[in-house]
């Protein structure tokens, strides 16, 4: 089923919408998911659920927001801040993703900045189109 | 039974003004038993807490303006929710609650959650205030003792 990223920014845009009790116009590209939908812990499984039925494939825990498992490891996260293995981690587990200013002052508290309706999109994208 | 079970996100209120306005605090403990799970090695104040507590604070607000003349003051509608920033114990959050409007039975809110001048949570909500034996009389009683641990409640909360 190949579905161009528009199509795939539509139905993702749908989800959240279900999932988060938000408007559509507010789910934009560039939105974030905490910081500006208002989506917490729970959020998230429900969020994964509505994927994995909407497109139709089966997402690992931790393979879509690996966040859980970066900030639990005392080897990836020291004094509030990603360690370079940490930052390798994350790299690895979320390659679609641009880290930006992040990469230089990796706090974790910021670490929610990252997720955002794009990185869904993306991840998406990379699962729906990997050859 | 209410009084039994411990179930409030906020610590103490530091300023009211009647129907307007309320600010609270809540400090974190690492001895609070849902950071064990949330997370293991990385504990923080899960969302639907920090909103919880800002929720508590603009109850209180609905109760001092309406003279704890209803029971039951729950949640109705939470938009726009915001979670900025982790809180982490040891850390301390003031709640802002501006109330837009306060009426008998519905309320409105925005809110905002702050911690060492850090935007931790913001929402704008709405509240429904009513007594159970508005829909059933026998249950005026359970209002009566709802209220009454309500004052002790609030006597707690305020004082200092």
């Amino acid at each position: 089923m190949a579905m161009s990223r528009d199509e795939i920014f539509g139905e993702v845009q749908e989800v959240l919408v279900d999932a988060l009790g938000v408007d559509d116009d507010e789910v934009t590209a560039e939105a974030i998911l905490m910081g500006d939908l208002g989506a917490e812990s729970i959020d998230f499984l429900d969020i994964v659920f509505r994927l994995e039925k909407t497109f139709e494939m089966k997402i690992p825990r931790e393979e879509l927001f690996p966040a859980e498992s970066l900030m639990n490891n005392p080897d990836f996260v020291k004094d509030g801040k990603l360690t370079e293995t940490g930052l390798t981690e994350l790299r690895n587990k979320m390659p679609y993703i641009e880290l930006g200013d992040f990469a230089n002052d990796p706090d974790i508290n910021k670490l929610g900045d990252l997720f955002t309706v794009n990185t869904i999109v993306s991840y998406v994208d990379s699962k729906l189109n990997a050859a | 039974m209410a009084e039994t079970m411990r179930f409030i996100l906020i610590d103490k209120i530091v300023s009211l003004e009647s129907g307007k306005e309320i600010r609270a605090v809540k400090n974190v403990s690492l001895a609070e038993e849902y950071l064990a799970d949330h997370f293991p090695t990385f504990p923080v104040l899960p969302g639907v807490l920090l909103l919880e507590g800002m929720i508590e604070s603009a109850s209180w607000l609905v109760r001092e303006a309406e003279n704890f003349a209803h029971s039951m003051i729950l949640l109705s509608e939470a938009r726009n929710v915001k979670y900025k920033s982790f809180l982490a114990p040891g850390g301390q959050i003031e709640y802002t609650v501006e109330a837009r409007t306060i009426e008998e039975n519905i309320s409105s809110f925005t809110g905002i959650g702050v911690s060492d001048d850090e935007r931790i949570v913001e929402a704008k909500f709405g509240l429904r205030h009513f007594n159970l034996a508005d829909e059933n009389p026998s249950m005026a009683a359970v209002d009566a003792k709802v209220i009454e641990n309500m004052k002790k409640r609030w006597k707690m909360l305020s004082s200092g």
